[in-house]
This record gives structure tokens, C-alpha cells and sequence, in this order.
């Protein structure tokens, strides 16, 4: 048993760990944040994406006491109140979304690829997201939300 | 050595779960004392869009809005069997019990309306916008609501079974009537195959669904790219690796399915031919895009270099074996 605190979704949080604990455990079971979803549980399929330190990680791969004092943003700490981000906003838009399993993975994973490379050629976004499987969509309307998402954060800046 | 390979896939499937199984879905359809129109059916939303484009079924036949329509699903407790989420059959089978439950409500609320605002039995009426109005006549109107407050509790609902038609074939013959109805597509590849290696590229790909009606082709675009991209798994990557009983492929790492860096973009042509027996002619198509690609890839290979595939995945290793063996 240990205690660590951490900023999540904006907010100063603390909470006791388990040493074999991963970040994973501490967001969804902890925080009662289920949004992240475990799929593999071994690094291999990307449901599990938050931003660690603004950086894309995979919370399975993660234990919590490296997430000591540091800052994780989560699906639910996109948008801001009721006004979704544009990348959620644009999913809805095209249709990107099916069984839901891998989008909130894809959302944060493309979070991190539009922060880094706010105009990705479709390539580029092929390549961002890579890491993420998706068994419904053949990832194209993926590919698709992620363009028009761009596109609107460029109109709007 | 590069070799361009073209090649297509046809296929057929049977709707529902066939061979003489009853296959029965149920719907409730109801307006409430606020007027408000809930349809409750046991379809799951999985992903394939049920709770999307089976609620506009029920918008159609009383002229409200997808969005204004209450869609009670998938809960047990609250909804009546509507079957599996399986075989394609929630577009058809559901689709089919929801319209009838809302075709059955629609005429009770076409009689009351005629009750209380003393028309005749020829008067047209048109729904719109949860009002009953006679055609022709606007200032003739009444609305779900007033209706609903002047009618008996219970009046107001009512409960619609579909069941599909399918008989068992008859084994000796093979003649009898096991699915209905059938849905039809083809698929089209061009395939890259680099003869040193054995991988291959797939360079286009174009595939054709019948659809009866498209109720909401965007859904329909995601199902299709969703079904070549699990195809393309099946045909290329995908193994269990079972020995002697145990999966020895159980993870992702040995497992391999297509991620964004596989998929190709596929072109989708959606083919709209209306089944009569089909809720405004549309048909559930979530495993038929799926089936016609993998033997198209498997024909755009033969063509290419000229073996014939008869174990998939075609993986490299086997790929290239088999190119050596033709020599
Ligand atoms: S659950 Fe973490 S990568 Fe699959
Ligand atoms: S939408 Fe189902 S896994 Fe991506």
C-alpha cells in the first residue's frame, strides 16, 4: 500500500495503490473512470490510451506508482462541459463509431497525433493510430473523423 | 518480382436462422399520456447500428422524427424476445415486428382521431408531427396527446410477432425453402504480389452489396469497409493456431488482425433492389460483406502468379512455398 497523487482530467487527485497495481487498475476500478477500456491487457491493441504527461501511453502498460505527481487526461476529461471536443464531435459526425469498444483509444490517440501534427496527410493518420485495432470499422471512417476533426480545428483557430 | 493479380467474389446468404428454426421477433409500440411514441423491442445494439436505423422504421409509418422516438431495447426486464443479434436478421425480423406493432398502433389512432372528431370512414387522414389531421382540411386536426387523454389505459399499445418464413430442407433432395430472404454481393481485388517475399498488397478493391433498401447508408459504408477489413484478416493474417485443442495464437501479438496501416479504401457500391416481404424492402446485410472477399483474394492471387490457395490465411511463408512449387 502506498499513496501517490496525480492530477486526472484536471483535477488534484490522491489515492492509495497497490504495488502490482497498474495505472489502468487506478483509473477505471479507482476512479470509477470506465471509459478506458482494457482489451489485451499486454500493450497490443490501444483501448487502454490516456495522455500521461501529455504523452500517448498504454494505461495497461503503465503501473501506478510511475504515475506519481504526473498529469493524466482520460476520455472523460476531453471537452468541456457539455461541448464534446471536435475529434468525439467529428467520430459522431462520420459515423466512426460502432461497437465503441476501441473509441475511446482512437479519440485520445488521435488527440495526441493532432497536437503533434496538427495537418496529418490520411497516411500520417493511418500511421497514428496504428496502435489502436478496431474490429468493426475497417478504421476508414476513423481515418475519415480524424481528417474532418483537423479540419475544423484549423477553421477554428 | 512484382505480380498484378485481379480477381472477384460472388456470393448469396441466407437471412435469419433457417432450416425450419423459428426465428420470431416481437414488438411493443405505444403512446403514452403525454403523447410521446416508445417502441420497445429485445434487439441489442452491438455496434451494427439497431438502435439507429430500426428507429426510423417506426418514425416513417407515424411521421415523427427519428430522434422524438423512444426506442426501449435490448433490456430484458422492459422488452419482449426479439431474438439474437445474429445470422443479419435485426433489420429484417425486427424491422418487420416494429412496423407491424406501429402499423397496428397508427390504425388504432386513426380510428380514435375518426371517434372524436366525427369523420367518415373515407376521410383521408396524414400523420405529422404527433398529430392526426384529415387531409385537405387542416383545422380537422387532433394530437397523439388528446387522444391519449381521452382513451383507456391500454388502448393505446399493442404488441406485433413477426416470424420469417423457413421450412427445413429436405436433406435427400436438397429442395425445400430453408432461408428467406437472400441478399447478394461481389467483391473485386487487385492484388500485388512480390514473388521474392510471398506478401501481398492489395492495390484496389471495390465491393457490391444488395441491400433491399438502404434505411441508412452511412451505416451501411461503415458495415461494408468493416466487413472487407475482417475479410482481408481472414484471407491474410488470421490464425487460431489450434494444436490438439489448444489455441496456441491467443494473443494479439501471434494473432494478427488489420490495423489502420493495413486496411485499403474500398470502393462501395450499394445496390438497392426492394424485398417485398421486407420492412420498406430493407435487409440486414452485417455478415453478407464479408463473404465474397476472401475468394476474391484468393482468385486475384491465382491470377497473379498463377497458384491455387486452397488454406488461408495466406501467409507469406505459404504464399511463397507455393509460388517455388510451381516453380
Ligand atoms: S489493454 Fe492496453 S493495449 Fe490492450
Ligand atoms: S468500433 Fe468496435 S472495435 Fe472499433
Amino acid at each position: 500500500m502506498k499513496t501517490i497523487n496525480l492530477k486526472i482530467n484536471g483535477r488534484k487527485r490522491q489515492i492509495e495503490i497497490e504495488e502490482n497495481e497498474r495505472l489502468l487498475d487506478i483509473i477505471r476500478e479507482g476512479f470509477h473512470l470506465t471509459g478506458t477500456k482494457e482489451g489485451c491487457g499486454e500493450g497490443e491493441c490501444g483501448a487502454c490510451s490516456v495522455l500521461l504527461n501529455g504523452k500517448l501511453v498504454n494505461a495497461c502498460m503503465i503501473m501506478a506508482f510511475q504515475a506519481e505527481d504526473s498529469e493524466v487526461i482520460t476520455i472523460e476529461g476531453l471537452g468541456e462541459n457539455e461541448k464534446l471536443d471536435p475529434i468525439q464531435q467529428a467520430f459522431i459526425d462520420t459515423g466512426a463509431v460502432q461497437c465503441g469498444f476501441c473509441t475511446p483509444g482512437m479519440v485520445l490517440s488521435a488527440k495526441a497525433l493532432l497536437m503533434k501534427n496538427p495537418t496529418p496527410t490520411k497516411q500520417e493518420i493511418r500511421r497514428g493510430i496504428s496502435g489502436n485495432l478496431c474490429r468493426c470499422t475497417g478504421y476508414e471512417k476513423i481515418v475519415e473523423a480524424v481528417e474532418l476533426a483537423a479540419k475544423r480545428i484549423a477553421e477554428t483557430d | 518480382m512484382k505480380k498484378t493479380g485481379k480477381g472477384i467474389g460472388i456470393m448469396f446468404y441466407g437471412t435469419g436462422y433457417g432450416n425450419g428454426y423459428p426465428d420470431i421477433s416481437r414488438a411493443k409500440a405505444k403512446i403514452d399520456t403525454d403523447g410521446r411514441f416508445t417502441i420497445s423491442s429485445g434487439a441489442c445494439e452491438v455496434g451494427q447500428g439497431a438502435k439507429t436505423s430500426l428507429a426510423q422504421i417506426p418514425a416513417e409509418i407515424l411521421g415523427i422524427l427519428t430522434k422524438e422516438v423512444i426506442f426501449d431495447h435490448e433490456d430484458t426486464k422492459t422488452t419482449l424476445d426479439a431474438g439474437t443479434c445474429a445470422a443479419s436478421r435485426q433489420t429484417y425480423n425486427t424491422g418487420n415486428a416494429m412496423k407491424m406493432a406501429s402499423e397496428s398502433l397508427k390504425r388504432i389512432l386513426e380510428s380514435k382521431a375518426r371517434e372524436i372528431l366525427n369523420l367518415s370512414e373515407e376521410e383521408p387522414l396524414v400523420f405529422d408531427n404527433h398529430e392526426v389531421i384529415v387531409e385537405g382540411d387542416p383545422s380537422k386536426r387532433i394530437s397523439f396527446k388528446q387522444i391519449a387523454n381521452t382513451a383507456d389505459v391500454g388502448d393505446l399499445e399493442v404488441v406485433e410477432i413477426f416470424q420469417a418464413v423457413t421450412t427445413k430442407m429436405n436433406e435427400e433432395t436438397g429442395e425445400g425453402n430453408p432461408y428467406w430472404p437472400y441478399t447478394f454481393g461481389a467483391c473485386g481485388v487487385e492484388v500485388v504480389v512480390d514473388t521474392e517475399t510471398g506478401t501481398l498488397d492489395i492495390s484496389k478493391a471495390i465491393l457490391v452489396q444488395d441491400v433491399g433498401r438502404a434505411v441508412n447508408p452511412k451505416l451501411i459504408e461503415g458495415q461494408m469497409d468493416g466487413g472487407f477489413a475482417m475479410a482481408q484478416g481472414y484471407a491474410l493474417l488470421e490464425d487460431l493456431n489450434i494444436v490438439k485443442g489448444e489455441i496456441k495464437h491467443h494473443n494479439f501479438t501471434k494473432y494478427l488482425i488489420p490495423t489502420a496501416l493495413d486496411a485499403v479504401e474500398v470502393k462501395k457500391i450499394i445496390v438497392e433492389d426492394p424485398e417485398s416481404s421486407a420492412p420498406f424492402g430493407a435487409k440486414g446485410i452485417g455478415e453478407p460483406v464479408m463473404i465474397p472477399v476472401a475468394p476474391a483474394i484468393l482468385n486475384a492471387i491465382y491470377d497473379a502468379v498463377g497458384v491455387r490457395i486452397t488454406e488461408i490465411p495466406v501467409t507469406p511463408e505459404k504464399l511463397l512455398k507455393a509460388i517455388k512449387e510451381v516453380g
